[in-house]
């Protein structure tokens, strides 16, 4: 199973997170050590660029996904009722995986068609990983403007280790 | 030489049982001359007596013809007489007009297949008429060529029904009912226009096939919807007075 | 095991035929039923844009040098950008990409399929239900039938094919 990217949306409907992992030759690895696809922060955003996409289009696949879940979101509560949540879609080439937590904060993640669904998993990011190593994080701010807060390196590197370990 | 024989043959006939073949020949004279042609080797025809017009369009037995080449053929006939119509009557009445000319024409292959295939059965006809099957000279033969080998000839199967009308005022009338006419398989009318049914087509087609035989009618298709055959239709034969008249000339004479 | 609802949507995002076959969904008013139908056509195209773009390993060695070795000619730093806008693949190469095909949710699994003349086909179903793809082909060999073999439909318009539907219902009720 292989994941692609990983995103995570405030209740501002604003892209806090946002990740790649990217199968890449093993020349690049070297330049950037253990976290090289990560796009956490503002200036981070110049990496992509080496992978063969500009900048602007992963900030645009960012709420472009947004839009798709939060449409999704809303047809599903419309047709299945209230209490109905969007779980996952796929196309023939890759599945999105989607949690709501109660505070409203959306956690996508897209991976493989193969994959099984993602839900539980998403869910134990949002546990053991974005609420120990962010919320509780007495350094971080209530809200993450920017991505300001989350891209803490405790928090990236056990979400590292939770994909390459736990997932795959 | 010809015209003595032939005119000695009506004599003898006439007074003979089989005297469908003589009127056959004294109505429709073209077709006398083609089976007086083909015997006299005066066309060209192969040693194993098959000519073309033997044969199946079809080859094999099963083969058929696509059934969406005709739906869409037909979709485009029906859209290109509603251009201009003033309502579903005129509508109907171009649609009629359109299966007329291949009901006539359709009639000369019917009889020919009939005949130069009686022995060989899928066209054979199931009517009352005796063993060589000829031209319909009254009108229950007639309904029956249209029930049987018609129906089969155009759709593969004969229709569902026959009845006369059991309205003594109107004993002119009567009718065959498809269950599922193929012509309208595919076809939704549209609620504001309930009345219509394209099988007026159809109804053009047996129109045809009526007055080629010498049978002036008027033929109409209605819609009769069953629980069971949404699709059901019923022609209705008028047949004019005319007929009914020489009908009745025609029973007196005990000509069956 | 059941099938909720189909809807249909023309190539330009309009809703032209929506049905219910068995109560699961709620009920939404027509221009609801628009609404959902030109938000779907949208997200369909999105879903596709942002399939995720893979780097070709081969493109990487042609990067590479560029930085690493200093010697190379001057023309191919500038020819670098160009390779590596195109040289990405999906994952799943070889197939061209598609938008939506399945979707879940706690209560209901929609699957879509578009036809190659770009009309798509949404059907709603119980999550659990399986073989999807018959029913779908089913639905697609009626409506290519009964609908666009009627000379009374006219094209990229509401679907209203009285045999459609009762052959749809039919056949549904024939398999449940």
């Amino acid at each position: 199973m292989v994941v692609y990217s990983f995103y995570i949306f405030d209740r501002h409907a604003e892209c806090i997170y946002k990740r790649r992992w990217l199968p890449r030759p093993s020349s690049i690895v070297g330049s950037k050590s253990s976290r090289p696809t990560s796009e956490a922060s503002a200036p981070a955003t110049g990496p992509p660029a080496v992978l063969g996409q500009s900048a602007r289009t992963t900030d645009d696949d960012a709420k472009l996904i947004f839009g798709t879940v939060f449409s999704l979101r809303n047809m599903a509560r419309k047709l299945g009722g209230e209490d109905d949540n969007f779980v996952t879609y796929r196309t023939n080439q890759y599945r999105l995986h989607y949690y709501e937590t109660p505070t409203n904060t959306k956690f996508v993640m897209l991976t493989d068609i193969k994959s099984p669904s993602m839900r539980v998993a998403l869910q134990q990011i949002y546990i053991n990983l974005y609420v120990e190593y962010v919320v509780k994080n007495p350094l971080s701010p209530t809200e993450h403007p920017g991505g300001v807060g989350v891209n803490n390196e405790l928090f990236e590197e056990s979400l590292e280790q939770f994909v390459t370990r736990v997932l795959s | 030489m010809t015209q003595p024989a032939r005119h000695a043959a009506m004599l003898s006939i006439s007074n003979s049982g089989s005297n469908l073949a003589a009127a056959a020949e004294k109505q429709q004279p073209a077709q006398h001359l083609h089976t007086q042609s083909q015997s006299s080797q005066g066309l060209r025809v192969p040693s194993n007596r098959k000519t073309i017009y033997d044969r199946h369009l079809n080859r094999s037995r099963n083969a058929e013809l696509s059934r969406a080449s005709f739906a869409f053929l037909f979709a485009e006939m029906v859209t290109y007489a509603q251009r201009r119509v003033t309502g579903i009557q005129d509508l109907e009445k171009r649609l009629n007009e359109q299966g007329y000319p291949l009901g006539l024409r359709l009639l000369d292959l019917l009889f020919y297949r009939t005949m130069s295939s009686s022995t060989s059965s899928s066209l054979s006809s199931s009517s009352t008429s005796a063993s060589p099957p000829n031209r319909p000279l009254r009108i229950l033969p007639l309904l029956h060529l249209i029930h049987g080998p018609l129906w089969r000839l155009l759709f593969n199967r004969p229709a569902d029904a026959l009845e006369h009308s059991v309205s003594p005022e109107t004993p002119n009338e009567y009718m065959i009912t498809d269950n599922d006419p193929l012509v309208n398989t595919y076809i939704s009318v549209p609620k504001e226009m309930s009345m219509l049914n394209c099988a007026a087509f159809v109804a053009g087609i047996i129109e045809g096939v009526c007055d080629g035989c010498g049978f002036e009618a008027k033929v109409t298709a209605h819609n009769q919807p069953t629980e069971m055959w949404p699709g059901r239709t019923i022609f209705l034969l008028r047949f004019g007075e005319s007929v009914m008249e020489r009908e009745k000339v025609l029973e007196r004479a005990g000509v069956k | 095991m059941s099938v909720f609802s189909l809807i249909i949507i023309n190539k330009a995002g309009g809703l032209v035929y929506q049905r219910e076959f068995q109560p699961g969904l709620r009920k939404l008013s027509t221009n609801d039923y628009l609404v959902l139908a030109g938000t779907f056509h949208g997200v369909h195209a999105i879903t596709r844009s942002i399939t995720p773009k893979l780097p070709l390993p081969v493109t990487a060695p042609a990067t590479t040098p560029t930085t690493s070795t200093p010697n190379a000619v001057s023309p191919s730093a500038t020819s670098t950008p160009a390779p590596s806008t195109v040289t990405h693949s999906f994952p799943n190469p070889g197939i061209p990409a598609t938008g939506l095909e399945t979707m879940e949710t706690d209560k209901f699994r929609l699957t879509c399929f578009q036809t190659l003349t770009g009309t798509k086909f949404l059907l709603f179903t119980d999550p659990t239900m399986t073989n999807i793809d018959v029913i779908m082909k089913k639905i697609y060999e009626l409506y290519a039938d009964f609908v666009m073999k009627n000379p009374f439909y006219q094209l990229e318009m509401p679907v209203r094919c009285e045999s459609f539907d009762r052959n749809l219902t039919g056949w549904l009720r024939g398999r449940a």
